[in-house]
């Protein structure tokens, strides 16, 4: 996590790896028990970005962003016009723009009297900083805006502002053009969209959302451009939009370096228009990518809930049944319950408990947007229905069929029977001069389709292997110690052969004496 | 209005169109110059600031010119008008009030993708409609091609059969007969499949033909063995053949294996 890749000489980059650890462990022990105030929090991590911007390590700003959901929840007015007013210069035009944005403090000529006084008090802010002399990088003030923006998503009355605020760094963004803001550009989107989301109008942000996905794509900004695209399918898909959102996905390329909770989310809705589309197996690679991405059960649980839904139901369209296991997670066992209850009615192939178990959820599934899925699943429910049979009777009346299968009509089970053979479901026959039909057992349980299955294991197991060897992230410059050391432990090889033949040398001589 | 010309045109296509019964070639000729109109006025691809006045005009005459194309049996015009009209229904939804013929329009786009096959975009063009899915089962213009896709889907020929006269709209009945042929396509691969014989009868039934003649022209299109003294039609069994091992295949997929074992030792 801390190896400094400036550093050129191997000795060097070994001492400040060390040194690095140390601070890092340091800084760990020093979180936990107390955690450092808002304000000293964003202190270091400005320190961070910094540090990133002139190191052209975006590795630095990725860690500043990770801890923003944790840090979101503690901000308030007093705490970002604290690390505002501390880390810019008293005169910049910068820190007035920024101070704009929230309301004036309440004993308005005290408060600076009062953070100077309340500052050396605070746990880790100790050590007295001097006042900076001149602004930060520009990067600095879009974090800011960034608090700022996720700060008025906070209050409702805010939101309209919060639009305002999210539009005008836009803006700034495009303007500054750096390639060091991309990572926190990134962010500053998802932030524009949730503002218009909660808004209510966000269909209104797509024209904007497509035009700077264009200037990212031709800039290379991969970050922003992963983002940009999520955006733009989650837009689509709330209103439906199915079609443009496919025709986005097969228009643009989506950026491999893209960092893992956008692949997942990627996978997540290309999972969901596959699924619409009737493309199951390809629905099913896409979210099982989606659940490998996705940050742990526990830290993003309404995504794991929602790519387990679909998961869910895409499994019960291709004709399989899910693992029980799944409805048994601690996470997921109390949202999947309504799923739950649709699976087992599946898997008894009874069509009235079926359309019972439907009923009884459909608000639910509605508001998930599974319905219009699981309606599709009444076909799976008859072919299970079929097999079952298939499988206990060797000769059964069609009658008896549509009456076990709660069908319509014996004519319209002979048409089912009927498809179900041709599709493959079943192996059997019908008589029709007698009415009924004829189930022969499994013959031949060895043909070219096991091989065929076999094959498709085996390269589901190449794949996953292959994309955990991708999923890899390795320390930059981590071969040089390697090499380093081994280069170390020749060199002592050498001496300890030399030490040897001196060694034995010596004790011969000893000997002789 | 932009032009007045325009507007006469307007009038003249609706007595036209709601004359009994309807002149289509006069409808398609007027329908081509509205066109030219509305293009000029800006009204095809409208902008937010055209006149919501204006808007409902062009909608009107791009729905007659929907249900125009219908009746002319003109597939690809109808796609044309449908595609134009998107527009209106999606980014407008908000401000323009809505059109009574929207839904049967929406249902025949439905009905049309399903008699082409195109089942992956008659889903999401279904999910797309802007009505809660308990809405979809009672608005009967969308619920016809709804069930029929679900019967079609089950093998529930015979309710697709019985559906045909419950058209809600005197367009749909141009679609259900391709729909027929269709069906019927079905049935014959499912009946090769599942009977070794069926008596001539009760194909016929099954194939919901009238007459004997068209069941035997059906069958010799498919290439089936009538039996005419027994009454009977015998089904070739085709699964009996294939024992051969696919070796090309087996090499490859081995080799793709081997290939990969190497990368990971």
């Amino acid at each position: 996590m801390s190896t400094s890749p400036t550093a050129s000489k191997d000795k060097k980059v070994e001492e400040k790896d060390k040194k690095g650890d140390k601070t890092d462990a340091s800084k760990k022990v020093e979180e936990k028990p107390v955690p450092p105030t808002p304000t000293a929090e964003i202190k270091s991590n400005i320190a961070l970005i910094e540090r990133a911007v002139g190191d052209l390590e975006p590795r630095f700003t990725h860690r500043v962003l990770r801890s923003l959901t944790a840090l979101r929840k503690r901000l308030d007015n007093k705490i970002i016009r604290d690390a505002i007013e501390e880390n810019y210069p008293s005169d910049s035009a910068v820190k007035t723009s920024l101070l704009s944005w929230l309301p004036a403090a309440p004993p308005a000529d005290q408060s600076m009297d009062v953070d100077a006084a309340a500052q050396p008090n605070g746990p880790v802010a100790s050590t007295p900083s001097p006042k900076p002399t001149s602004d930060p990088v520009p990067e600095v003030e879009i974090y800011f805006r960034l608090l700022l923006i996720h700060h008025l998503h906070a209050s409702k009355d805010n939101y309209a502002k919060s639009v305002e605020l999210s539009k005008e760094t836009v803006d700034k963004i495009q303007q500054l053009n750096r390639r060091s803001m991309d990572p926190i550009a990134a962010k500053i989107w998802f932030a524009l969209e949730r503002s218009y989301e909660l808004g209510g109008e966000l269909a209104d942000a797509r024209p904007m959302l497509l035009a700077a996905q264009r200037t990212a794509a031709l800039r290379h900004d991969d970050d922003t451009q992963a983002s940009l695209i999520n955006r733009l399918l989650r837009s689509y898909l709330h209103y439906n939009l199915y079609d443009q959102a496919d025709k986005l996905v097969s228009k643009t390329t989506f950026p491999a370096s893209a960092s893992n909770p956008q692949l997942a989310r990627y996978h997540y809705y290309l999972g969901r228009i596959k699924a619409v589309q009737l493309n199951y197996s390809a629905a099913h690679t896409n979210l099982q990518q989606a659940i490998r991405r996705a940050p742990p059960a526990k830290v993003a649980p309404g995504f794991y809930q929602a790519v387990h839904k679909l998961f869910v139901v895409v499994e019960l369209l291709m004709g399989d049944i899910p693992d029980r296991s799944t409805f048994r997670h601690p996470v997921l066992q109390k949202a999947l319950q309504a799923y739950f209850d649709i699976v087992k009615a599946v898997r008894t192939g009874s069509l009235s408990e079926f359309q019972a178990t439907l009923n009884k959820h459909a608000s639910q599934l509605e508001a998930d947007k599974m319905y219009t899925l699981i309606v599709r699943l009444r076909q799976n429910v008859i072919k299970t229905g079929i097999r079952r049979l298939s499988l206990s009777y060797s000769r059964i009346s069609l009658r008896d069929i549509c009456l076990k299968l709660h069908l319509d009509s014996e004519e319209d089970a002979e048409y089912i029977v009927g498809k179900a053979i041709r599709d493959g479901v079943i192996e059997g026959r019908i008589v029709h001069e007698k009415g009924w039909m004829e189930c022969e057992g499994r013959k031949n349980g060895y043909g070219p389709e096991v091989s065929e299955v076999f094959g498709r294991r085996i390269g589901y197991c190449l794949e996953l292997h292959n994309q955990s060897v991708k999923a890899m992230r390795f320390p930059l410059n981590a071969h040089r110690k390697e090499l380093a050391a081994a280069e170390g432990a020749r060199e002592r090889e050498k001496e300890l052969a030399k030490e040897i033949q001196e060694g034995d040398l010596d004790d011969e001589g000893l000997g002789d004496f | 209005m932009a032009s007045r010309q325009l507007a006469t045109l307007y009038r003249e296509l609706q007595r036209v169109f709601d004359a009994r019964p309807t002149d289509l070639k006069k409808c398609g000729a007027l329908l081509d110059q509205l066109k030219i109109g509305l293009i000029q006025t800006g009204l095809l691809i409208p902008t937010a600031e055209a006149n919501l006045q204006d808007l409902v005009v062009a909608r009107d005459i791009l729905e007659i010119g929907t249900i125009c194309s219908i009746r002319a049996k003109d597939v690809p015009s109808f796609d044309r008008f449908f595609s134009q009209l998107q527009t209106f229904y999606t980014d407008f939804r908000s401000v323009l009030p809505p059109s009574k013929r929207e839904f049967p329009v929406r249902g025949l786009n439905l009905i049309r993708l399903l008699t082409q096959n195109r089942i992956a975009d008659f889903h999401t063009t279904l999910e797309s409609l802007p009505l809660p899915a308990d809405e979809i089962s009672v608005n009967p213009y969308i619920a016809h091609p709804v069930n029929l896709e679900r019967w079609l889907m089950e093998g529930s020929y015979s309710k697709v059969w019985n559906a045909r006269e419950e058209a809600p709209a005197p367009e749909y009945k141009f679609f259900v007969d391709s729909l027929m042929g269709t069906i019927r396509n079905e049935i014959a691969s499912c009946e090769e499949s599942a009977y070794e014989r069926l008596p001539l009868k009760d194909a016929a039934t099954l194939l919901f033909f009238t007459s004997q003649s068209d069941l035997l022209k059906f069958a010799q299109e498919r290439g089936w063995q009538v039996d005419l003294t027994a009454g009977l039609i015998k089904f070739a069994r085709k699964n009996d053949e294939q024992t051969e091992i696919p070796k090309q295949k087996l090499i490859a997929a081995n080799l793709v294996y081997a290939r990969e074992l190497e990368q990971i030792v």
